[in-house]
């Protein structure tokens, strides 16, 4: 990719045509110059294999990361969906705090208690009419029965009168009888009178018979409504003061459960924009993936750049007696700074070891629930 | 119910509990307060105990017959049940109330 191989290939070319003399180098300068070539041929091989392992790390790593995002963005979707529901039925429950639903349409408790109160005082308006309906005909019948006693009381002296004139007739009769012939006309008048009393004897009679059925009548009504009027209604009267004390309750409680669930309804829809912000914020992980899979990408250019100059500089140096030892130090003294130890031991297989770094990610359900968490 | 009737300040002491039973009494009382002269008819109701509806109603045809005489029927101090009753009746609309 960087053409190392190209530009060291026309290396020897140009020292050989074109390039000037090199300067006179002392017999122990090119073993010198090739044991550094050497040494840092060893030390890239070291570098590659920290790249590659470095790769490999970020790949598992950004692989661990996304299936854990995958996995909290899915829990935090049903999060959010829970959190809608929940305000919904937060909202149904306010609706429920303010009224009873009748035929479809929200009747606040306020306004039921209007009602009832002007129900019940439609009640107590007409108990109290009946009260005073009822005593104004029980003193009408007192009164009628007053008028009927002194109605009784005439008919007494009514009698005693008609008694007194029939006691005149029959003496009149037994005058006109001792007079004689000359008492024959008197006589008829006498007749005539004890008929008259008669008469008004029976007509008293029949009074008396008529007068006793309204008495009997008025005393009859007066029971009835003494039955009536004694039935005691202040018990029903003072009922609609219990129910007043019991709607107060009622809309008292029912403003309290209104406070509570509006109270509830602004909690949860904050639980819902932040449940909705974090499945957003979530959704940003593709944007760190993509900046890994970069990082990533550079340092596999790194590793090949290494490879085209590491083989152009061996080209370049005479086979050497003996394989070259890797460097191993510095690496050593970069792994006893990490403090985790499965990383720490990937890390030595795979550099100092030698191993290939595992190219398998993941699979799926392996997270960071299954695993263990290694606390500093 | 006991009725004690003071004619020279116009005033009828109720104590006891006021029913349909003392319809007769109470209606002769306040007859003849009304024939007094003087512009106010007072119902002390300080020592009454109880009313009940019938009682409500004789009240209520004592207030006609107070207005057909142009007087002023008051009701003073109800307590207990007899308070409790005019409140719910709303008594207070209807006749003068002195506590």
């Amino acid at each position: 990719m960087f053409k190392w191989r190209h530009h060291s290939a026309a290396a020897p070319k140009l020292a050989e045509s074109e390039a000037p003399p090199l300067a006179p180098v002392a017999p122990a300068e090119p073993a010198r110059h090739d044991e550094l070539m050497r040494r840092w041929i060893s030390f890239a091989a070291m570098q590659q294999r920290v790249i590659r392992t470095l790769v490999s790390e970020i790949q598992q790593a950004s692989a661990v990361v996304e299936t854990e995002a995958d996995n909290l963005s899915g829990r935090f979707r049903r999060l959010a969906i829970c959190a809608e529901q929940q305000t919904a039925r937060v909202d149904d429950l306010s609706k429920l705090a303010i009224g009873i639903e009748v035929d479809g349409e929200v009747v606040p408790i306020d306004r039921i208690a209007g009602l009832l109160e002007e129900t019940l005082s439609d009640v107590v308006e007409k108990i109290l009419l009946l009260s005073k309906d009822a005593m104004q005909m029980v003193y009408a019948l007192s009164e009628l029965n007053s008028n009927v006693d002194k109605v009784d009381s005439c008919m007494e002296e009514l009698s005693k009168i008609n008694r007194t004139t029939n006691m005149l007739a029959l003496n009149a009769r037994i005058e006109a009888e001792r007079a004689g012939r000359a008492g024959a006309a008197f006589r008829v008048v006498a007749g005539e009178v004890r008929e008259l009393s008669g008469a008004t004897a029976r007509l008293s009679t029949d009074m008396e018979t008529e007068l006793k059925a309204v008495t009997d009548g008025i005393a009859n009504g007066h029971e009835t409504l003494k039955r009536v009027a004694t039935i005691d209604m202040s018990q029903n009267l003072l009922a609609k003061d219990r129910l007043e004390v019991l709607m107060s309750a009622l809309i008292r409680r029912s403003a309290s459960l209104a406070s509570v669930v509006g109270d509830a309804m602004k909690e949860a829809e904050v639980i819902s924009a932040d449940v909705s912000a974090m499945v957003t914020g979530i959704q940003f992980q593709d944007r760190t993936r993509q900046r890994l899979e970069h990082v990533v990408d550079t340092l596999h250019v790194v590793d090949e750049a290494l490879d085209e100059l590491k083989e152009t500089t061996m080209e370049s140096l005479p086979p050497a007696a003996e394989g070259q030892e890797l460097d191993t130090e510095w690496v050593k003294k970069l792994l006893d700074r990490f403090t985790l130890g499965d990383l720490r031991a990937r890390f030595v297989a795979q550099i100092l070891d030698g191993e290939q770094p595992a190219e398998a990610m993941p699979a799926d359900g392996e997270s960071a629930n299954s695993g263990t968490v290694e606390l500093f | 119910m006991q009725l004690q009737v003071d004619r020279g300040a116009g005033q009828i002491s109720m104590s006891g509990e006021f029913t349909f039973t003392d319809h007769g009494p109470f209606k002769q009382m306040v007859a003849e307060l009304f024939a007094t002269t003087g512009r106010s008819v007072i119902l002390d109701l300080s020592k009454l105990d109880f009313i009940d509806s019938a009682g409500l109603g004789m009240l209520l045809l004592a207030r006609d017959e107070a207005k057909k005489n142009d007087r002023e029927l008051i009701l003073r101090r109800p307590s207990g049940q007899v308070k409790r009753m005019f409140g719910v009746t709303k008594f207070s609309t209807l006749f003068t109330i002195e506590d």
